[in-house]
């Protein structure tokens, strides 16, 4: 009676209330309504892309044929979870998306066949503490399902320490080929876990991720179980092709059009899950195929003949990589980040301090906006990266501003745009351009993507 | 001109909260300036070597990383005291200030630190919650409120006779500790601050950024033999409006 009590005040899909409310009045509801899948479960982790990954990997079982339970909107805090778990009908498969700190209190009750750690960044410091505190809670809730099999990114010296820490059946992914970027500053990781060491890199591929060992002891990245043997980063999306040496049936090659660098890791791990989940690469390509973002990470939108690029992004991994899509436009462009400072975001925003904002400073032909509660701070960061940015309230007045309507005069047409925002930020940033994109074409291609507001 | 030389100690451990922005920014404003100016990064296992450097900067790393590098500082002590007693100055963040002082926290542990500065940082007491906040102070050194974010477990305590860096004025944060009474954050010598402000510290503060190059180009002209040159005045509005966003909320 409560649950349908609570289904029903529940409207609109994936928000965080109806869930605070069920975990208040019945701690057992994540074991109950666990009963509801069926198969295999997995729950995915990790700082950046879960969203992305978690819906991906939907994707991949309902095109195997089955059904799904998945909280698909990234309220990912375990209230959201209970939300998804409501709402849902009863599924042959579930795919979770969780936060990494509340991974150990859903675990116990969930007992998920699969957890899919994607990586760890410097991330919300304030709210998350330091990443050994993560490591710590993702390494109990694995000790809390023995029977849980971690499927983790051995190129992230973090995630494979997390795999070293517990018992359980690991399966590792990774790639054994160079993707050749440019480094940037900052990288969290540098030190071995298990020594305290430095430790030494046969290559990197942005952030802590790469083929890495320790100095002193004998800490190195694991054997690969699935292995990204070949990457290939294109202007409009990317290839990477892999094979696993657990069974001789899942290799392939998976294109998506979704662009950037973090997307090749986004892509082995859902590869990965799905084989664990028992798609077939097909599946994969298939669903990576059709997959259309409607929640503001890596979402198109058209206003007005101008493509605009709207992303999540929300430390400075996150933000590098990016940079890397904007620099990677060859026409000029304009460009607006939008930083907000609430609790879901950490009140301390030093962290665009470690952006290589630097980068499109040798770009003249790039306009730079800076929106959010803490526009000033950014505009200062801007600055002494060598970008002189503008002040915006809401991501609607680039599209307004003089100097993208005299570069798009220039142009011959309208330039493309990109909006990158933080948690927070992201909400209001995505409604107003929908609403726009709407107007403009006159139909209703995006109002299906109801999820607005559960960050904000 | 010879340039400034600005040394950058252990950037590859003490790098949390973007402190190295502070970096930058110091470039950045000589740059402006036209004046010459070389970064020395000290990595891990690089020469530790400060008799050719006019500004020192030191920051806050996470737990095993601080370890790390409090060896190497420990192991180059003397370069660093002589360097502070050459009046050169030197800004120290977080666990960098923690270690310039006769015990600090690694981790929950007390250790000895490098007795540099009579300042001791000791585990909370009956509170374990960390010190997180926004916090703003009324320094000497700027006519502006200081304004940045503190995230620190340790308590720390300045020696009778010294001098906070600023007076907290802030409604939020506590700087140094949360038992005495009047809050305070970090300590300022002649030519050394220490202060638990992350934000980063000088982007908001550019009198602070400014108080610092110019003692780096004062000890220049002394270690060179080169005539000093007057820092020119910069327009900060931009610093100066985010700095008044952030007054107006904590103030």
């Amino acid at each position: 009676m409560l649950t349908w009590g609570l289904q029903h005040v529940a409207h609109r899909p994936g928000g965080n209330l109806p869930g605070k409310v069920a975990m208040k009045i019945d701690p057992q509801l994540v074991s109950e309504l666990r009963d509801k899948i069926f198969g295999k479960s997995i729950v995915v982790v990790g700082t950046n892309g879960k969203t992305t990954v978690t819906n991906m990997l939907a994707d991949c079982v309902v095109a195997s044929g089955r059904s799904v339970l998945c909280n698909r909107t990234g309220a990912n805090l375990k209230s959201g979870i209970t939300s998804a778990l409501l709402q849902a009908k009863p599924s042959d498969c579930g795919v979770i998306e969780c936060d990494e700190l509340w991974l150990h209190r859903v675990t116990p009750d969930l007992k998920p066949t699969y957890v899919l750690l994607l990586n760890l960044f410097r991330d919300q410091l304030d709210r998350c503490g330091e990443i050994d505190r993560i490591q710590e809670s993702i390494a109990d809730a694995l000790k809390s399902s023995p029977d849980t099999t971690l499927v983790f990114n051995a190129d992230d010296p973090l995630c494979a320490h997390v795999a070293e820490l517990v018992d359980n059946r690991t399966i590792s992914f990774g790639f054994d080929t160079q993707m050749n970027l440019a480094q940037n500053l900052v990288s969290d990781a540098s030190i071995c876990e298990r020594c305290s060491h430095m430790l030494e890199y046969e290559y990197r591929q942005y952030a802590q991720l790469g083929n890495y060992h320790c100095t002193n002891c004998s800490f190195a990245r694991p054997a690969l179980d699935f292995i990204g043997t070949e990457v290939e980063l294109k202007d409009d999306g990317v290839d990477i092709s892999v094979a696993s040496t657990l069974s001789d049936e899942w290799t392939g090659k998976i294109s998506s059009e979704l662009a950037g660098s973090y997307m090749a890791y986004n892509l082995l791990a859902v590869f990965s899950g799905a084989m664990m989940m028992d798609c077939t690469p097909a599946d994969v390509q298939k669903a990576v195929s059709a997959f259309d973002p409607h929640n503001g990470r890596l979402q198109r939108l058209t206003i007005d003949n101008r493509d605009i690029l709207l992303n999540l992004a929300k430390n400075p991994t996150g933000f590098n990589q990016n940079l890397r899509i904007v620099e990677k436009c060859e026409t000029p462009c304009a460009v607006a980040f939008f930083i907000n400072d609430q609790v879901v975001d950490g009140h301390d925003i030093s962290w665009i301090w470690d952006i290589d904002f630097e980068e499109i400073a040798s770009r003249d032909d790039v306009i730079v906006f800076a929106g959010g509660r803490r526009k000033n701070d950014l505009q200062v960061r801007l600055k002494y990266a060598g970008v002189d940015a503008k002040l915006i309230d809401q991501a609607p007045e680039v599209l307004q501003d003089q100097g993208v309507l005299a570069a798009d005069e220039a142009f011959g047409k309208s330039i493309p745009f990109y909006a990158i925002a933080n948690y927070s930020a992201l909400p209001p940033v995505k409604q107003k351009l929908e609403s726009l994109a709407n107007k403009a074409v006159g139909n209703s291609d995006h109002t299906q993507s109801s999820n607005e507001g559960d960050a904000a | 001109m010879s340039p400034i030389v600005i040394a950058h100690v252990l950037p590859d451990l003490l790098n949390l909260y973007g402190d190295g922005g502070n970096v930058r920014i110091l470039q950045q404003r000589l740059n402006w300036r036209g004046i010459p100016v070389k970064v020395k990064r000290i990595r891990y296992g690089d020469p530790f070597e400060l008799d050719d450097v006019d500004l020192v900067f030191l920051g806050g790393g996470p737990d095993r990383e601080q370890k790390l590098a409090s060896e190497v500082l420990v192991e180059h002590k003397d370069k660093l005291e002589r360097y502070i007693d050459s009046g050169a100055p030197l800004l120290a963040i977080c666990g960098g200030y923690q270690i310039l002082g006769k015990t600090w926290l690694l981790g929950d542990e007390e250790v000895p630190g490098l007795s540099i500065l009579d300042v001791e940082t000791k585990r909370p007491g009956t509170s374990a919650d960390r010190l997180v906040d926004n916090v703003a102070l009324q320094t000497k050194i700027a006519d502006h409120p200081v304004v940045g974010y503190e995230n620190h477990a340790g308590r720390t305590y300045i020696g009778e006779g010294l001098e906070p860096f600023g007076r907290v004025i802030s409604k939020t944060g506590h700087g140094n500790n949360d038992t005495e009474q009047v809050l305070a954050d970090g300590v300022m010598t002649d030519n050394v601050i220490g202060t638990y402000l992350h934000g980063v510290l000088l982007a908001k503060n550019p009198e602070v950024a400014d108080h610092l190059l110019k003692q780096a180009m004062e000890h220049h002209a002394k270690r060179t033999g080169e005539a000093a040159v007057e820092l020119s005045s910069l327009d900060d509005s931009y610093e100066l409006a985010a700095n008044e966003f952030m007054a107006k909320q904590i103030i």
